[in-house]
């Protein structure tokens, strides 16, 4: 079976600066495999390859073998393969709800137009993007917060209205922009439930960018390690953990501490 | 909620379409009608600056629009004796078609990068307007025809404005018509899908693409359609003053459409209207004032801008949230 | 030819000195100065008031222009557009404040200086002829040279005085400049005034050759506008470029294109629309801003 996301050699250069250089792996179907690297890597660019939001120097991502680098993100998203934000990208002044309820626009069976008229299909629709909505409020425990306005809810929520958003979307592949940064123990354990039931009962396979170790550790089913813009490692958790390279590149930055 | 704003509706027709022709004729104001019609046009317009700034771009080039809607619905009357009626649609389109070729490129810039554009496009217009031969330069086009009779199955539904007694109250009726159904599908469009979508590409674009939200394509529609309603707004003006010059809508008539918006509240469909209302006929009103009219105008107007940062209707907000 | 490249020199040194303002404010603020035009012409009104109603000498007219704006342009900084920014939903509100200030100078120079348009009497007579190859007047040339040496003033203040070192940081990132202790809110009144003041002193040089009058304001801030769209706004170096491109053009245009009449702002237009689908931050500005 071929691989739901394939990276092939993709290389970013930024003028003189090589932010990633001809790093390739796959992620399989239902899987949940963590980039991990010191601060710096080159994390965050591949991440913005990888779901097409900057191109591609050279080489390409593959979706289900389709080529999705250089397509617009757009097109990515309606694919199926959707990106999450750190925490400040959501629709500042919509409640909740209404955030959700718009990230289902890829779901509509009606037409703008067939919308503006108010056809029987945009009526249907509505009431199950509504149904979802709640659906998905419900999954990600946000109900007593369901209509407050997104500006004003504290950090944590933000993280988890991110990830409802990209939620709302039915993806296939669901790229995290490191979820647990900035979370305490606690808020770093549920976050990694959530991750897990994300996958468990939705079928969503997940990609995440991270550099909390111990929660990688933990969640992720295989590890890609990244160090100035090159992969250096790919295995299991425990593989990765025993790796001389991996750990070379932790030691070499102030991150050391705080995983291994 | 329903029937209150069917109330709301009712309501707002008795007043332009009642009480507004009762107080002329008590008043013997007849010079209002002609304000009123303006201000009605003018928030026509509006209505589409509004919309763009709904997707967060802001527009100050609406009076590029409203001049080629003015001259596309005039040479189409005086040259090739097409119906008023039917310029008044093409007008619209033709402005629409323009603006997707203007909006592909500049439609990428934000913030204060579009509004410069936007603007030096309505000096664009009045240029072309001088230079091209069809438009016959600084003269303009005078002495168009009043609009002719509408009939559908040969039944009269708007008559010649030659035939009637009052033309001033039939360009009234006649505008106000117009700006109800702008409003109307200005109100569908936000509060149904599309709008919802403007509204995430206002607050966030990347975001929205994510979503899978095509934004560049919507970008376009809304700068589409908002040229639209800025073209039969041209249009009806130069029917209505029976003449056009490439000074007809100048760059101070852009900045004024944005103001109008801006004005009234962003976040309020209905901002622009009142926008349009207050600051057409507060100008107007002060008249009165001779030389320190533009005086007090602005001074007013910076007044507002300091009390109301967010708009008139913003003291509906507060009122609610005391209640 | 070397006729074309004078007088587009001419042209760029005013405009380049009027896009300087502008870029200023724009890159302080974020605030799109409409009424930037209108400060130009104020800034040629007190001049021609200084020299032809006081009988004053032409310098003392400049500098009393120089002096009336910047004071101008530092109260509308800090009792207007400081408390609409600190206060507003929006960026764009500043727009409409902006406009405001726009229609309100009209209305002041209306009040004060009337309808009429404005000049002032020939600082020096003569005219400058290399072998009918470039003629210029001499008041022109005097006038060049001052706008250009105004702006080397400019860039020199910009880039070795502390209060022009403090603006560039400013403009280049606020949070960080604060964080370094720079006072944000008086550098803003500082820079708006500054911008206004150059907006004067240009008024206050063109008001000798063209003259003034109430109704250049607006297309003055037009031209500013395209300049900085040219150049990429709130770039010193992008302000300067954009000026002396659009005076090129101009003086270009004016020549070749004369035979098919009033069409040179038209082909300028055209030419920046263009321009800006292939780099919309313009010549020198950052994407995006």
């Amino acid at each position: 079976m071929t691989p739901i996301l394939q990276i092939k050699n993709i290389t970013k250069r930024y003028g003189g600066l090589t932010a990633v250089n001809d790093v390739s792996f796959d992620v399989n179907k239902g899987e949940i495999l963590s980039v991990i690297g010191p601060n710096g890597a080159g994390k965050s660019t591949l991440f913005k390859l990888i779901s097409s939001f900057v191109p591609a120097t050279s080489g390409e991502v593959l979706f289900n073998g389709t080529r999705i680098s250089s397509l617009a993100p757009h097109k990515v998203a309606q694919m199926g393969v959707v990106r999450t934000f750190q925490e400040t990208t959501i629709f500042r002044s919509m409640t909740v709800r209404e955030n959700i309820i718009v990230s289902h626009h890829l779901r509509s069976k009606a037409s703008l137009f067939g919308f503006f008229i108010g056809t029987k299909q945009a009526k249907e629709d509505e009431a199950a993007f509504a149904a979802s909505a709640d659906n998905i409020v419900d999954f990600l425990g946000l109900q007593a917060i369901r209509n407050e306005l997104a500006s004003n809810l504290p950090q944590g929520h933000l993280r988890a209205l991110g990830m409802a958003i990209g939620l709302a979307t039915d993806p296939k592949v669901i790229l995290l922009d490191e979820p647990f940064a900035g979370m305490n123990h606690d808020e770093t354990m549920k976050m990694v439930n959530l991750v897990r039931r994300l996958r468990d009962e939705r079928g969503v396979t997940v990609l995440l960018v991270e550099h909390d170790m111990p929660a990688v550790m933990k969640i992720s089913d295989r590890i890609v390690c990244i160090n100035f813009g090159q992969k250096i490692a790919e295995g299991t958790p425990k593989e990765i953990r025993e790796n001389d390279k991996v750990i070379e590149a932790y030691l070499g930055s102030e991150d050391a501490a705080i995983g291994m | 909620m329903n029937a209150k704003k069917l109330m709301g509706f009712a309501a707002f027709l008795l007043v332009v379409f009642v009480f507004v022709p009762m107080f002329i004729s008590a008043t013997g104001r007849w010079d209002f009608y002609y304000t009123l019609t303006s201000v009605a046009l003018l928030s026509v317009g509006a209505a589409g600056v509004w919309l763009t700034f709904y997707i967060g771009r802001i527009n100050i080039g609406q009076g590029a629009y409203a001049l080629v809607g003015g001259y596309v619905s005039t040479i189409l009357v005086t040259q090739a004796g097409v119906s008023f009626w039917l310029t008044l649609p093409l007008a619209g389109l033709f402005c629409a078609f323009i603006s997707v070729l203007i909006g592909f490129p500049i439609l990428r810039l934000r913030g204060v990068y579009f509004a410069m554009v936007t603007l030096v496009l309505t000096e664009v217009a009045r240029l072309s307007a001088l230079a091209l031969p069809i438009t016959n330069g600084a003269k303009g086009i005078t002495s168009i025809p009043q609009p002719g009779e509408l009939s559908l199955f040969g039944l009269t539904i708007i008559p010649a404005f030659g035939s009637l007694s009052n033309p001033r109250v039939g360009f009234y009726v006649m505008a106000v018509v117009l700006m109800i159904i702008t409003y109307l599908v200005l109100w569908r469009i936000v509060n149904s899908r599309l709008g919802h979508l403007c509204r995430s590409l206002q607050q966030n674009e990347e975001l929205s693409a994510s979503i899978g939200v095509n934004t560049a394509y919507l970008r376009l529609l809304a700068y589409a359609i908002s040229s639209f309603f800025g073209g039969i707004a041209g249009a009806m003006f130069a029917s209505i003053a029976q003449s056009i010059y490439p000074s007809s809508f100048v760059v101070a008539d852009s900045v004024n459409f944005m103001l109008y918006c801006f004005l009234g509240g962003l976040g309020y469909v209905f901002g622009p209207m009142l926008g349009t209302l207050l600051l057409y006929f507060g100008w107007d009103l002060l008249s009165i004032a001779k030389e320190y009219q533009l005086l007090i105008y602005s001074g007013v107007m910076i007044l507002l801008m300091l009390v109301l940062p967010n708009g008139v209707l913003s003291l509906l907000d507060k009122k609610e949230s005391r209640a | 030819m070397e006729q074309i490249i004078a007088n587009g020199l001419y042209l760029g040194a005013q405009y380049a000195l009027i896009a300087l303002g502008l870029t200023l404010i724009f890159s302080l603020m974020n605030v799109l100065n409409f009424a930037h035009g209108q400060m130009y012409v104020f800034g040629g009104f007190v001049t021609y008031t200084v020299v032809v109603q006081l009988g004053l000498p032409f310098i003392v007219g400049l500098f009393a222009s120089a002096i009336v704006l910047a004071i101008m342009g530092a109260a509308i900084e800090k009792f207007l557009f400081a408390p609409v920014v600190r206060r507003s939903k929006r960026d764009e509100s500043t727009m409409l404040l902006a406009a405001g200030v726009a229609f309100f100078l009209d209305a002041v120079i209306l009040l004060f200086f009337g309808e009429k348009q404005r000049g002032v009497p020939k600082i020096v007579n003569g005219v400058f002829n290399w072998d009918m190859r470039i003629i210029m007047p001499y008041d022109r040339i005097l006038i060049g040279v001052l706008a250009i040496l105004l702006i080397v003033v400019f860039i020199a203040f910009m880039n070795y005085s502390k209060t022009g070192r403090a603006m560039r940081a400013l403009a280049q990132d606020k949070m960080a400049a604060q964080l370094m202790g720079v006072n944000v809110a008086r550098y803003s009144m500082i820079g708006f005034a500054l911008g206004a003041m150059l907006a004067g002193l240009v008024g206050g040089l063109l008001v000798t050759i063209t003259g003034v009058n109430l109704g250049m304001g607006g297309p003055t801030s037009i031209k500013a506008f395209l300049m900085i769209m040219i150049g990429g706004a709130g770039v010193i170096s992008g302000a300067i470029a954009g000026g002396f491109i659009l005076g090129m053009m101009e003086s270009v245009g004016l020549t070749v294109l004369s035979a098919y009449g009033d069409i040179t702002y038209l082909v300028i237009f055209a030419t920046l629309m263009i321009f800006l689908a292939v780099r919309p931050q313009g010549l020198m500005g950052k994407p995006w801003g």
